[in-house]
Order: structure tokens, then C-alpha cells, then sequence
């Protein structure tokens, strides 16, 4: 009897103690490099941290991850780049700073939204679309091209030409037209402009509220953003001043979208479960998170967009891709460069 | 402490000409930032030359008060004031607001307003918040001036303003030119503001050369274009300084103050009053009346890392700079042309913007941690990682090439000041070395040490462009958490970090007024 309650004893003592050391060999950090707003992606690694217990130490800088990665070198202790714009993602790659991930989670996405070999991967969509003034645009439609007619004179608004997001629009132009009906288009948006561009992409609602100007280039989701923002309810004034437009081609092209996305950097101390938080944001749960809290479109396809992102209309995506505005960054670069953009209208 | 402009200086020479935004906007840079030095440096150097003037030579109710009161916007950053004066200012904010109420308009084209982000705006801001350094060397200048001229002038019948006029302007040029070329290498400096008003000067172009551009060679290029005006700036300001101690005599008597009564002390009064109220009562305002609706435990917790972070870093920093500027305060004195010539090139680090430091610092301290990891796995097996990259370390080491010429410039002047004298009675006494170090330097050096201490403090903490570049993986610094916030158009939410680093620069702002007041006796 003894022996058979030992025995018993020591096993249920073997078997927890099994069921712990999984725990144990899990827990660990990642450490992330991120371009996103830590608004937008805390949530998110937060609910990681909270599932699987690693803990995540993040970095957060509007530019300058990848130069510093670069010069880190192999001693860099970043595990996870999160990025912007598809531009970061390809450099990265370029400068071979990546390593291929490895986690089967990135076969959800699409082929188009990753690399051919697994370098990097798209995490949330984003496209690139005007907000006109409810009270002083009537149109319903536009095109890329209208922005750049003479009626548009002192009306448009955008952010630096410099941008990673604006550069994303450029390069999928030239791609489209060629460079020489872009540089023809971008000087006369240029011209347009009411201000020499300054500020990010929430201060053109916010001109558009203050009548500074009535259409201004902006991503989607920060309509979703700032109509939701309880922390800074002005913002939501600035948002309802506006409506999105999904602008096309006039050759039947639709509107530019731009992909945030990820890679795992070469020298990573923890790859394993720098996968492990890859596997978690294409997982149904983080999309969902992308789509709802953030008003993205998910990368992967059978999550759908938030109620309020698809009561702005049908996105129609330009047929342009990711890897293809990517090749043509830096033309766009020389071409800003080039015209001067960020001085503002010069005619 | 030369390395960073040398390899700058390097990788600027061994890149291929510089074409794409180096070309096309070098130009405009160099337009647009000569033209905002040349108008911050008029106008915030008019401002503190007045304002000090009326301080010095004049008695009015509440003179005393703001004799320190005018120093304190020196504990507002260039950039959060951009911040704060746009929240203020713009479409959405109480002014404009307060317009629209009282006009009924609607939107920004039914009524005139400037704007604020723009040129005349920057210009505006810059001086308000920039004055305090001509304000402070030309309240210098004054308090060491002999009286005798003033007098002299009084007694043949000139009244205030030709005194002024007459005497006052054409002697004080040398302290003009010192405390607005202050005034010029801080818009140099200024890397948040000038992005927020969109304004290409040349660090903003340096900056997006490198990052957006990832052209380093280029940057560089454009780096050494800054170093070069500098240089100038620096030639120009020392010219000013020789000419300053030729012109004040040393006499411990200064002008008599003449008492302003009437309407003229009012004015005064209301002028004094009137500029603190803008520079900077209106920015802390706006930052408690922000600050106080965003008073969640979130937003605390948000703070206090950062807080703690900033003032650990502003310690350390400024025993680390102290200490180098003490020592090189003593190498200054050798006869060695060469130690001095060091220590020229050592202490130009103030002017150097900070963004080219931290960016001619980021290769060589990752071309040293390989090194450093090559030589320990060789001897040890073991590589540390990263040790001078993206570390504590490397941040020490750019607030201490770009600070060294504030704690060098106050100890040396409080060693003139102590003369041979006691260091001789020292060494007759049979003190020597580390002895005469500790018991006679140290303790006589006392308060200038603490002023530059202050100072120190006060400059790291409100330091962003390099913090911003080589800060290690998850610090972040009340400067950076702030410009990240402003940047993606929530400033408010920063309000209460903010608010941190204008409190946490006022008390030594003040100390370091107040110790440089003791030291003029």
C-alpha cells in the first residue's frame, strides 16, 4: 500500500513537474525595434506577452532603425524590426540585415505580401487616400491625376515629400507612368500645395477643419484613429471635418496601398521566439487587432476590415505591388530632391 | 574629442560628390538657416540687451526679482517651446479659438491670424526662448563695467535713452556678439522645432540626408559645411570676447542704477514683466493647463521611467563633464601652445550641432565594439556584445564633447578670477600635487564647480538630436518620448513629461544664476 501511494506520488510529482518545464523553456524576451507608433503596436505585444509569457522590449524611433542595425552589426541585440512601409522592409533585405523567418504562419498572407525568400512579411495594409472637406469638395470620385489640375491651386495638403509613405505614392506612379508624366504630375501637386509641407498625416484633417486647405494626402486608418482618440477628443473634430476618397488612375488603376510589415535581423539572440511573435501577429487574434483597434486592412485574407474602414468605401488595390514601388524608391527620393517638393509651391 | 568631427570630416571627403538632396537643397539650406541665425541672433540679442540694461542700470519695483526671474526660459528646450506655442497659436488652439468665439467665424480664411508655423513664427519663438544667453552675457558685461562713463555722461545733462544711445550700444557690441552667437549655435543646434515648423535648415537636411536618404557620405558632406560655419560663428565670438576685455574695466564698482519713477518705472515693470509673461509664462501654462487634464495614473507611469531615466543621465553626465572641464580648465593654463590648441579644438564641441555628433560618433563606436568583442573573444573566448554602441556610455560621451565648453568656460573664468595666489600660499605652505588639489583647489573652485555643474544639468536634460540617435534599446528620455509624441500629433499626451523637464531645469537654472552672482565679489 505504502509502495503504491509512493509510487503514486512520485508519479503525479513527474508528471507536473513535466507540465512546468514547457513553461519555463517558453519564457524569455524578444527585442523589437519598432517604426510604428508605440500607441498602435504596445496593444498588441502586450496581449503576446500576456499569452505566451515572453516579455518584449521595444525601441521605438520614427527613423533610423535600420542605420543603427547596421552599424551594430553583429552585436545588435534587436530580434524584430517593425516597419512602416514595404521601403524599410526591401532595405533591409538589400543590406543584409535580414534572415529568413521560419515560422509557416507567413504561408497566410498572400505571395505578393512577402518576400520570395521568407526575408520579410507584410503585417496590416494601408492605402494612401485623399480626405476632402465635407463642406467645400462635392466629388465623390477622383482621380490621382485631378490633384494636379489648376483648379486644386492652394487647396492640397500633405506631409513631407520625403516621407517613407509619400515616397511609397511616388514610386508607384513612376512605376505606373513612367518618370517623366510623374515628374510632369508631381510638379504640379507641388504647385498646389497650400503649405510647404511640414507636420505627419493627422495635420491635414486638421487644416482641412481649419480651412487651410481641402484635400489633403493621408493613410486610411487614422480616420479610425482619431475618431476613436478618447485621449485627445479635438482630434475627432478633425477627422469629422473630413471624407476619405479612394482615388483611382485614369487608366482604370486603382488606389496605392502601402504594406507595414516585419523581419527578423540577422543577428538576432532570440530567434526563436523573434517567430514566435511573428507566428502571433499573423495569427487571427493580432489581425483581428490590426483590423480593429487600428483600423488597418489585415494582411492575412480571411480577416476582414473593420465595420467603420469598409463603410468607406470599397477599396479597390492598385496593381502596382509592394516589391515593385520598392525597386522604384529611390528615383522617387531624387525625383522630391529634384523638384524641390518640401520648399512648397514655387509657381 | 575630436573624433567625431574628424570622421566625419573623413567620410565626407572619401564620398563621391554629393549629388541628389545634398545639391538640390543645400542651397535653400543654407539660405534658410543663415537667414533664421541672422534674425534670432538681432532679436533675441536685442531683447537681452535691453532687458539687461533696464536690469542693471536701472532701480524699478521688482528689479531684484527679475534681475533672475528673465533667466528662465533658459529650462525650455527650442523645441518644446515649438510645441507649445503652436498648441497655442494654431487653428485649434485658445487663441485663435477665443477669435473665432468673439468674430463668429468659421473657418481659418474668414479671419486673419499669423501663422505660426512659419518663418516670422520660428523667428518669434526662437528669441523668446533663446534671449536669456544675450541677456546673460550682457548682464555680465554691465555688472563689470565701470560706472564712470554713465556718469560722466549724466553730469553733462544726457538723459536715459542718449546714455543709452550713445554710450551704452557702442560699448556693449562685444557682449552682443557673445551672447547672440550663443543664441546662433543653439537655432544650429535645434533639430525638433525647425521639423515641426518645416523649415529646411541644414540639420534637418543632415538628418534626413542620412536617414531618409541613407546617404552617410552625404551627411557628412553636409556636416562639415555646419562644422565650417561654426568655425566662423566661434572666430567671431572670441574676436568679440578679446574686444570685451579690452573695453570693460575691471573694476568691482559698476554703473550707479538710477532710480525710474513714475511712468517710467511702470513701463519698465510692465516690460520686464511682459516678456516673462510671453517667453515664459504662456509655454508653462500651456503645459499645466494641458498637463492637467491628462493626469491618468497612464500618463504619470508614462513619465516617471523616462524622469528617472533623464535625471540619472543629467547626473552622471554632468560629473562626468565637470570633472573634463576642470581638467582641461587646468591644461588651458600650461604654456604648451599644443595644450591649448587641444583644448581649443576640445571645447568646440558646443557648437557642433548634436545630430552630427551622434552621427559621427555611430560608426567608430561600432567600428570600437567589434574591435573590443574581437580582442576579449581572443583572450577570453567571450564577446560582451555591444558595449560603447547604443549604450549609456556612448551617450555620456556625447553630452560631454558637446558640454565641455560650458564647464570649461565657467571654471576657467573662476580661475582668473581666484588668481596665482592662493595656489602659491599653497605650494609655500609645502602642499603639493593631489594635496594642493584636494585642500586648495577643490575647495576655492567650489562654486564655479557647482555653477558648471548646473548648467551641464540643465543643457542633457533638454537635449534631444543626439539622445535621439545613440540611446540604447528601451531608454527613453523625457527630450525623446516628448519629440516621438509631438511628432504623430499628440502632444498633448507628452504635456506631462514636458512639464517634467521645464520643472526639472528651473532649480538649477535659478542655483547657477544665483552662484554666479556670488562669484563677483
Amino acid at each position: 500500500m505504502l509502495h503504491a501511494r509512493l509510487v503514486g506520488t512520485l508519479a503525479s510529482a513527474a508528471l507536473l513537474a513535466g507540465l512546468t518545464v514547457p513553461a519555463f523553456a517558453q519564457s524569455g524576451e524578444v527585442n523589437v525595434y519598432s517604426y510604428r507608433e508605440p500607441g498602435l503596436i504596445q496593444p498588441l505585444l502586450d496581449v503576446f506577452t500576456a499569452e505566451t509569457g515572453i516579455k518584449t522590449n521595444v525601441l521605438y524611433a520614427g527613423d533610423g532603425l535600420l542605420e543603427r542595425v547596421e552599424s551594430e552589426g553583429e552585436f545588435s541585440p534587436v530580434d524584430v524590426v517593425l516597419t512602416v512601409d514595404i521601403g524599410n522592409l526591401t532595405g533591409a533585405k538589400d543590406k543584409g540585415l535580414s534572415q529568413p523567418i521560419t515560422t509557416a504562419a507567413i504561408e497566410r498572407v498572400p505571395a505578393e505580401l512577402r518576400d520570395t525568400d521568407s526575408d520579410w512579411v507584410a503585417l496590416s495594409l494601408r492605402a494612401r487616400v485623399f480626405y476632402v472637406s465635407k463642406d467645400r469638395v462635392d466629388a465623390t470620385a477622383l482621380t490621382y491625376e485631378d490633384i494636379a489640375k489648376p483648379e486644386w491651386k492652394g487647396r492640397l495638403c500633405t506631409r513631407a515629400g520625403d516621407h517613407a509613405y509619400n515616397i511609397g505614392l511616388i514610386a508607384s506612379r513612376i512605376e505606373l507612368w513612367g518618370l517623366d508624366k510623374t515628374r510632369e504630375w508631381l510638379t504640379a501637386v507641388r504647385d498646389n500645395l497650400a503649405y510647404p509641407p511640414t507636420g505627419g498625416d493627422r495635420e491635414g484633417p486638421k487644416n482641412i477643419l481649419a480651412g487651410t486647405c481641402d484635400l489633403s494626402i493621408t493613410n486610411t486608418y487614422y480616420m479610425g484613429v482619431m475618431l476613436n482618440n478618447e485621449a485627445e477628443p479635438e482630434q475627432k473634430d478633425w477627422a469629422n471635418s473630413a471624407r476619405i476618397i479612394y482615388p483611382t488612375s485614369e487608366d482604370g488603376d486603382g488606389t496605392q496601398v502601402n504594406a507595414a510589415g516585419a523581419f527578423i535581423a540577422k543577428y538576432a539572440p532570440n530567434v526563436e521566439n523573434a517567430n514566435k511573435l511573428i507566428e502571433f501577429l499573423l495569427s487571427d487574434e493580432a489581425q483581428r487587432l490590426y483590423a480593429d483597434a487600428n483600423y488597418e486592412f489585415p494582411a492575412v485574407p480571411s480577416v476582414s476590415p473593420s465595420e467603420l474602414t469598409l463603410s468607406w468605401g470599397q477599396l479597390v488595390p492598385s496593381k502596382v505591388s509592394l516589391v515593385e514601388i520598392a525597386a522604384h524608391r529611390a528615383e522617387a527620393a531624387a525625383l522630391v530632391d529634384e523638384l524641390q517638393f518640401n520648399a512648397g509651391a514655387q509657381n | 574629442m575630436g573624433l567625431p568631427i574628424l570622421w566625419l570630416a573623413a567620410a565626407a571627403f572619401t564620398a563621391g560628390p554629393g549629388g541628389g538632396l545634398a545639391a538640390s537643397m543645400l542651397p535653400i539650406a543654407l539660405r534658410d538657416t543663415g537667414a533664421l541665425m541672422a534674425c534670432v541672433g538681432l532679436l533675441a540679442g536685442v531683447i537681452g540687451l535691453v532687458a539687461a540694461w533696464l536690469v542693471t542700470h536701472h532701480d524699478f519695483p521688482g528689479r531684484a526679482w527679475f534681475e533672475w526671474l528673465l533667466m528662465l526660459p533658459l529650462a525650455i528646450p527650442t523645441y518644446l517651446a515649438a510645441y507649445c506655442f503652436t498648441e497655442l497659436l494654431d487653428f485649434t488652439g485658445p487663441a485663435q479659438t477665443l477669435l473665432r468665439t468673439i468674430t463668429g467665424a468659421a473657418t481659418a480664411k474668414d479671419y486673419w491670424f499669423p501663422q505660426i508655423r512659419s518663418f516670422p513664427g520660428a523667428v518669434l519663438v526662437f528669441s523668446l526662448v533663446l534671449y536669456p544667453y544675450a541677456y546673460a552675457a550682457c548682464r555680465a558685461f554691465f555688472l563689470m563695467q565701470s560706472g564712470t562713463a554713465h556718469a560722466a555722461a549724466r553730469t553733462l545733462g544726457a538723459g536715459g535713452w542718449r546714455t543709452f544711445l550713445a554710450i551704452t550700444l557702442p560699448v556693449s557690441r562685444p557682449a552682443l556678439v557673445v551672447g547672440a552667437t550663443l543664441a546662433m549655435m543653439e537655432v544650429v543646434n535645434d533639430l525638433g522645432a525647425v521639423q515641426y515648423f518645416g523649415i529646411n535648415s541644414l540639420t534637418a537636411i543632415i538628418y534626413s540626408t542620412w536617414i531618409n536618404r541613407s546617404n552617410f557620405g552625404g551627411a557628412a558632406q553636409l556636416a562639415v559645411t555646419i562644422v565650417l560655419v561654426i568655425a566662423v560663428l566661434i572666430l567671431a565670438e572670441r574676436a568679440a570676447r578679446r574686444a570685451e576685455a579690452r573695453t570693460g574695466a575691471r573694476e568691482s564698482r559698476g554703473a550707479a542704477r538710477v532710480g525710474l519713477t513714475g511712468g517710467h518705472a511702470i513701463l519698465a515693470t510692465a516690460a520686464c514683466s511682459g516678456l516673462l509673461l510671453v517667453a515664459f509664462g504662456l509655454p508653462i501654462g500651456q503645459l499645466l493647463y494641458l498637463a492637467s487634464r491628462q493626469l491618468t495614473v497612464a500618463s504619470i507611469s508614462m513619465t516617471t521611467g523616462p524622469l528617472l531615466t533623464t535625471l540619472g543621465l543629467a547626473l552622471a553626465g554632468a560629473i562626468v563633464t565637470v570633472t573634463g572641464g576642470l581638467f582641461a580648465a587646468h591644461r588651458g593654463r600650461s604654456r604648451s601652445v599644443a595644450a591649448r590648441g587641444a583644448i581649443r579644438i576640445a571645447t568646440l564641441g558646443y557648437a557642433i550641432p548634436g545630430t552630427v555628433l551622434a552621427l559621427g560618433l555611430l560608426q567608430p563606436l561600432g567600428i570600437a565594439d567589434r574591435w573590443i568583442n574581437g580582442v576579449t573573444r581572443w583572450a577570453f573566448d567571450w564577446t560582451p556584445g555591444l558595449v560603447l554602441s547604443g549604450s549609456v556610455a556612448a551617450l555620456l560621451y556625447v553630452y560631454a564633447i558637446r558640454f565641455l565648453a560650458v564647464s570649461h568656460s565657467t571654471l576657467h573664468e573662476a580661475m582668473d578670477r581666484r588668481g596665482p595666489s592662493m595656489l602659491d600660499a599653497g605650494r609655500v605652505l609645502g602642499s603639493r600635487g593631489l594635496d594642493l588639489f584636494v585642500r586648495v583647489d577643490l575647495p576655492t573652485l567650489a562654486p564655479a564647480l557647482a555653477a558648471a555643474a548646473t548648467l551641464v544639468f540643465v543643457e542633457i536634460i533638454k537635449e534631444l538630436p543626439a539622445t535621439l540617435l545613440l540611446r540604447p534599446l528601451g531608454v527613453e528620455t523625457l527630450a525623446t518620448l516628448v519629440y516621438a509624441k509631438a511628432n504623430t500629433a499628440l502632444f498633448a499626451e507628452a504635456a506631462l513629461p514636458a512639464l517634467a523637464i521645464v520643472l526639472a531645469g528651473i532649480v538649477p537654472v535659478i542655483l547657477a544664476t544665483q552662484l554666479g552672482a556670488r562669484r563677483k565679489v
